[in-house]
């Protein structure tokens, strides 16, 4: 009978830590996956901006200093490595941009330049999307940790190595204030 | 906490069971009642019970077949009802359109495929539909796409896309295909084939299937749209941005008499207007498929910390934007198209003009627009008509309202020859855009393209922009003299 209840015992410890590892295992992934994602688009917004720059550059003469804080910027996220190096990369190449589109308000030819449009509603779209992959990212990073820390876990990934807690794709202060709303229904 | 921001909703089975039955309800009395007429009764107990058998086996097989092809047939149905077209890259609203979507994939975690489509028409709403093989439909009006910001297309594929992945308009795809297509295209066929079709069967028919599928919206609960909205906000983080869009579908058409009966449940809004879905109470709940609006607008604006009274000042004051580029900019010019002016048979450019792409003749500047195109060219009302065009126009509308009023009452018949269609080279129909707005246009019916002499598509615009017509005070004056 007592045989009975260890052995019992035993089969449940192995069946939950298989589960557990497995878990981890697939959640490890879909981070790894995630991270993919957002490298995808991240690399689809460095191919845009020389495009841009390009276009610009004869019009905005006076500006070459708003200009190159952008090419300077770019340079330095596409050289930078690890998520919270490209993460701050990333957020310095948003404000140059965010700069550049306020101060290409002040040029009308630009503005219905088609090529520009365009260049501009790419530019937009990439950078949404790596918002939504970094908050899909950020979602996956929580779960998994969540996943390492709680009680019985935490004492399983002494045993385990290759488990470890990876960092969040921040914001920087500065991009996180609060957005200026146009409550106008006028198109943009 | 689920993984992404989608709370998976448990799938409700046993309503679409219910459907199930319904059909097999269906088919098992119209089988009974073929089988009576076609055969002699039965005479015994025995004969019935083999002739019940017999009936019940056919009446399952045909339910079974028909709800094979609702349950993974269905959106493509209802697209194919609707009209809807796959947006046009080469349009910058459409382009924008598939970005958007994409983006909102991905917000998803890429687990579910989305189609976006263009209705062209001018209303302004939009709608999603979810059915078994996994097809997912988002689809959004020539109007709305044309009148919003991008924020704003934003908060409105945001909510469509929530009620996709979380599965919640499954079943009313289902429901919808089941009974709201057949009633909504019984409803339409009365309505062109006038009176005549009342009196027959159909109207029996339609009527039946009007009022069952009344009886859907008591399976919908109001509350699905307050929930999309809320997972709307989630996914994009501005409430501004969808109540400003709820703002304006409360003023305009949102495709009342467009968008069929059935239809309405999946809209954004429904596009009857209709006092029950304003109101709160038992039976509105039951029978209505959404929320009220004002409602809807001030839980959004509340997250906004925004309210009412400021939306609606900042809306009053609203401007329309200028469109800086002129049409003829020589810049916008694009590639020689094969195809030649109907009138001076120089070759057509094709340009770009309201953000889409139209054939212009260079000699003597009239356009070739095609069918869809010139929806769109129509909803996009951002061009600041000058005081000469606007004076154009109206002196265009009254001249064509006498000579139309003349010619119905004189039955006099001017003899111009027909213009070519640059595309087929059949002949082209000479009418009016519409008997409200009387602009002159030619017309190809085979390849659904429409010819307009130099001006008049800036007339016509401009003369739908500023509501032109219908005004018959003068007309009736001269006539008078």
């Amino acid at each position: 009978m007592f045989s009975l209840i260890v052995t019992l015992i035993v089969v449940v410890m192995v069946l939950w830590i298989i589960l557990t590892y497995n878990r981890l295992v697939s959640l490890r992934n879909q981070v790894q996956n995630a991270w993919k994602q957002i490298d995808v688009q991240l690399k689809r917004r460095h191919d845009l901006i020389p495009n841009l720059v390009a276009t610009v550059k004869g019009a905005m003469e006076f500006e070459q200093d708003t200009l190159e804080k952008v090419i300077n910027a770019r340079a330095k996220a596409v050289s930078a490595v690890g998520v919270a190096d490209r993460a701050a990369a990333e957020n310095m190449l948003t404000q140059a941009l965010g700069k550049l589109f306020a101060v290409m308000e002040n040029y009308p030819q630009l503005k219905s330049n088609e090529n520009i449009i365009q260049l501009q509603e790419e530019i937009t779209s990439t950078e949404n999307r790596i918002g939504f992959a970094r908050q899909l990212y950020n979602d996956l990073i929580a779960n998994y940790c969540i996943l390492q820390e709680v009680f019985p876990n935490n004492l399983l990934l002494t045993f385990f190595s290759g488990f470890k807690k990876e960092p969040y794709f921040e914001i920087e202060a500065g991009a996180r204030a609060t957005p200026q709303v146009d409550l106008s229904l006028r198109r943009k | 906490m689920s993984i992404t921001f989608i709370e998976i909703e448990r799938q409700k089975n046993w309503r679409i069971a219910f459907f199930f039955l319904i059909l097999l309800f269906f088919y098992f009395l119209s089988i009974l009642a073929i089988s009576l007429i076609l055969w002699e009764v039965p005479e015994d107990k025995i004969a019935w019970f083999q002739r019940g058998i017999g009936v019940s086996i056919v009446a399952i097989i045909g339910a079974i077949v028909h709800f094979y092809f609702l349950t993974y047939e269905a959106v493509n149905t209802i697209r194919r009802t609707l009209g809807a077209k796959e947006p046009d890259p080469e349009d910058q609203l459409h382009k924008r359109l598939i970005n958007i979507i994409e983006e909102i994939q991905i917000a998803s975690g890429n687990k579910q495929k989305i189609t976006g489509v263009v209705i062209p028409s001018l209303s302004m709403n939009a709608l999603s539909a979810l059915d078994y093989s996994g097809n997912a439909l988002i689809a959004i009006t020539e109007g709305l796409l044309s009148r919003l910001s991008r924020e704003q297309t934003e908060a409105v594929i945001a909510h469509e896309a929530y009620h996709i992945l979380s599965g919640d308009c499954r079943e009313y795809t289902i429901a919808v295909s089941l009974l709201g297509l057949p009633s909504s295209f019984l409803e339409k066929m009365a309505a062109y084939g006038g009176k005549r079709i009342w009196s027959s069967p159909f109207y029996l028919l339609a009527f039946i299937l009007l009022k069952l599928s009344l009886l859907l919206n008591i399976f919908i609960s109001r509350e699905r749209e307050y929930r999309a909205d809320a997972g709307a906000v989630r996914i994009t983080r501005n409430p501004l941005a969808l109540a400003q869009v709820l703002y304006l579908l409360s003023r305009n058409w949102r495709g009342t008499g467009l968008i069929g009966n059935g239809l309405e449940g999946l809209c954004l809004v429904n596009p009857q207007i209709s006092e029950l879905d304003e109101s709160e109470g038992l039976k509105a709940n039951l029978f209505s498929t959404h929320p009220p609006l004002q409602k809807r607008i001030q839980i959004l604006l509340a997250m906004a910390h925004s309210s009412i009274s400021e939306l609606q000042k900042k809306t009053i004051s609203e401007e329309k934007p200028l469109l800086s580029e002129s049409p003829l900019l020589q810049e916008n010019w694009d590639q020689v198209s094969d195809y030649l002016c109907p009138k001076c048979f120089s070759p057509l450019f094709r340009q770009s003009y309201e953000k889409t792409r139209i054939f212009r003749c260079q000699a003597c500047g009239g356009t070739l627009v095609e069918s869809d195109k010139l929806i769109r060219i129509i909803a996009r009302r951002d061009n600041n008509w000058s005081e000469r065009l606007k004076f154009l126009a109206r002196q265009t509308l009254k001249e064509n309202q006498i000579n139309y009023i003349v010619k119905k009452t004189k039955k006099e018949e001017k003899n111009i020859p027909p213009l070519l269609c640059p595309k087929c080279k059949n002949k082209m129909a000479r009418t009016f855009y519409s008997y409200v707005y009387l602009v002159m246009i030619d017309r190809c019916y085979i390849c659904k393209v429409t010819w307009f002499d130099p001006k008049e598509l800036e007339l016509l615009q401009c003369m739908i922009d500023n509501s032109m017509g219908g005004d018959y005070s003068e007309v009736a004056e001269k006539l008078a003299e």
